[in-house]
């Protein structure tokens, strides 16, 4: 029990003993500037205040859901390699099916100029 | 049978890929030759028929996907509804969807896969999925007209109407695993008699679970009270989709029906069981559907209106077989659908080409139609009068059969409700003939069919009389598609 447990401790130990001391060397060390983009709530994205009714173009939707159909598929793509030794061929062709369909979708947006920024 | 055969799967994988060729082919002919598109859809649709009857009877997935009789037959109703779906689409695929026919003749394709994996389930999931397969194409489907206010306000109540009735349908499933244990359709009849022999009852879980799953496929069936999406679904939709969703999603609607009820809660269809008899609530419903479907359709005054009403009241009549739960009722049912089809999509074709050539689906325009058009006149009488069942058209063999299985299973108040409304439906129907050969305007319109439309209509038309007197064929068929029930 102690023997299985006893490095989990000493990771909590040491990560406790780093965050604190990183806390305070930047404390005792850091320089202080107040006010610019120190006040604002992301340092370099967008601006916080604005119109909130704000048009974005509809171009970023369309990429944006393109993007997630193949992101999905990579998170498929991980479990997969990782066991792939133990399904073998047979599950070696069912992922070239799945890709391949997908491949299929992403010929299509690209025939179709879905892609296309302008 | 092997528990392995994967040869059964062919026509849904060679339909997949047919519709995924179809998309690409209209990227590949820059969308020049609207003509091809359609005639390889229909090729495509051929093709599955003819490999479906080489590669059948079968189990895969150890028992959740099934090619049994019931399956092809319901297959066979799929695949001719795409078809002639298609097959009337051409006159809008050439003007109205000028940007987008390979996804419009792609995404019944795919829809047409999702119904036959549908059909093919003999498990809870596989079923589920099969109906979202079926219902995610056609909610696209429904709001193709994308400049039309109408087409679009169809596809976004199809959308929410659908969305809502899955979501209760897999709520439904999920109690009735919950009761059983098993999503094995058959494996869980055999638990829940088990259940039931041991403590004499089951807990008021199996009523909310089958509500549930009554009101989920309700909802696809448009049965009486779930039916409000219908007519303006079927209005605003393009009209091949209309037909489409009219006869082949309400024929997948009717087999998971059949899969879950008939088969698996078969024993709990009897007077004994109250208040676990699905048969009393499902024969309330159904009559509910013929009375309101009937009724409301002699109000309306746009044919897809009129025919969405009437197709209402059809599903109630499907009904009084499906509550008859034996072998009758069970082909009773699908010949009811088999014929339908024909006089359904026959019906829906000639308000496609009319609309084409009018743009109008005003019952009053029709006026006339005898004298400048009387070949289409007549068919258009025929598909009316056979889905009112008038001998010796195939609608009365099917209403007859749904009457006497009905009958035999002591729903004697059911049938007289049905003969009582198809007596009402008549009127409506009559209505369009008479507007058709008796009116005394003066008739101006004459519609010129595309040849694939025309190829549906006849179909249709020999189809129907064909059937309607000799209904034996089809018959048998049905019959030996019921046995796979063991009642």
């Amino acid at each position: 029990m102690f023997n299985t447990f006893f490095p989990i401790l000493v990771l909590i130990v040491l990560a406790t003993i780093i965050a604190i001391a990183m806390a305070t060397v930047s404390v005792i060390f850091g320089r202080r500037t107040k006010g610019g983009a120190k006040g604002e709530p992301y340092e370099s994205g967008i601006k916080p205040v604005g119109d909130t009714k704000e048009r974005i173009p509809v171009k970023f939707y369309l990429i944006a859901i393109l993007f997630i159909i193949f992101d999905i598929e990579v998170v498929f793509l991980y479990p997969w390699a990782v066991i792939y030794n133990k399904l073998g061929m047979f599950g070696f062709v069912e992922m070239l099916v799945f890709v391949v369909i997908l491949m299929v979708g992403y010929f299509y947006i690209l025939g179709k100029g879905a892609l296309k920024w302008d | 049978m092997t528990d392995q055969n994967w040869s059964i799967l062919i026509p849904e994988i060679f339909l997949f890929i047919w519709a995924l060729f179809i998309f690409g082919l209209d990227l590949g002919i820059k969308r020049k030759n609207p003509k091809i598109l359609g005639y390889s859809a229909m090729a495509g649709l051929t093709i599955t028929g003819i490999l479906l009857a080489i590669f059948n009877g079968g189990i895969l997935f150890k028992g959740m996907f099934q090619s049994d009789q019931l399956a092809i037959f319901f297959k066979v109703i799929f695949i001719g509804s795409a078809f002639m779906a298609v097959g009337s689409s051409f006159d809008i695929a050439s003007e109205k969807i000028r940007h987008h026919r390979g996804e419009y003749y792609g995404l019944i394709l795919f829809s047409t896969v999702g119904m036959m994996f549908l059909s093919s389930a003999s498990e809870l999931i596989t079923l589920y999925i099969g109906m979202e397969l079926t219902t995610i194409p056609l909610y696209v489907l429904a709001a193709f007209y994308k400049d039309d206010k109408l087409s679009v306000e169809a596809g976004l109540k199809y959308l929410i109407v659908g969305a809502f009735s899955s979501a209760i349908l897999l709520y439904g499933l999920s109690l009735l695993y919950g009761l059983t244990g098993t999503t094995d359709i058959v494996t869980m009849k055999i638990n829940l008699s088990l259940v039931f022999l041991s403590y004499g009852k089951i807990g008021p879980g199996l009523i909310l679970a089958m509500i549930m799953v009554i009101a989920g496929i309700g909802f696809k069936l448009a049965l009486v009270p779930f039916h409000m999406w219908a007519p303006d679904v079927y209005q605003g939709a393009p009209t091949p989709i209309t037909a489409f969703l009219s006869v082949g999603s309400k024929a997948a609607g009717v087999v998971a029906f059949a899969r879950i009820f008939v088969n698996g809660l078969i024993a709990f269809a009897s007077d004994v069981m109250k208040p676990l008899d699905w048969g009393i609530i499902v024969a309330i419903l159904a009559a509910a559907a013929m009375i309101l479907g009937n009724i409301t359709a002699l109000r309306q005054r746009n044919i897809k209106r009129m025919l969405a009403y009437s197709s209402i009241a059809q599903i109630g009549y499907v009904m009084v077989g499906m509550v008859a739960a034996s072998e009758l009722g069970i082909a009773s049912v699908g010949y009811y659908m088999f014929i339908y089809l024909f006089a359904n999509m026959g019906a829906f074709t000639i308000a496609t080409i009319f609309n084409d050539k009018t743009g109008s689906d005003g019952i009053i325009s029709y006026s006339g139609l005898s004298k400048t058009s009387p070949i289409f006149a007549a068919y258009m009488s025929i598909f009316l009068l056979s889905l009112a069942g008038i001998p010796p058209l195939g609608g009365f063999a099917a209403k007859y059969l749904v009457f006497a299985a009905g009958i035999q299973a002591g729903y004697t108040w059911l049938v007289i409700v049905a003969l009582l409304t198809s007596v009402v439906s008549l009127y409506y129907y009559a209505n369009i003939i008479k507007t058709m050969y008796f009116s005394a305007e003066e008739p101006t319109i004459k519609i010129h069919p595309s040849f694939p439309a025309n190829l549906v209509l006849l179909i249709s038309v020999i189809g129907i009389i064909l059937f309607g007197i000799f209904p034996g064929p089809i018959l048998d068929w049905a019959l030996e598609s019921a046995k796979i029930f063991a009642f």
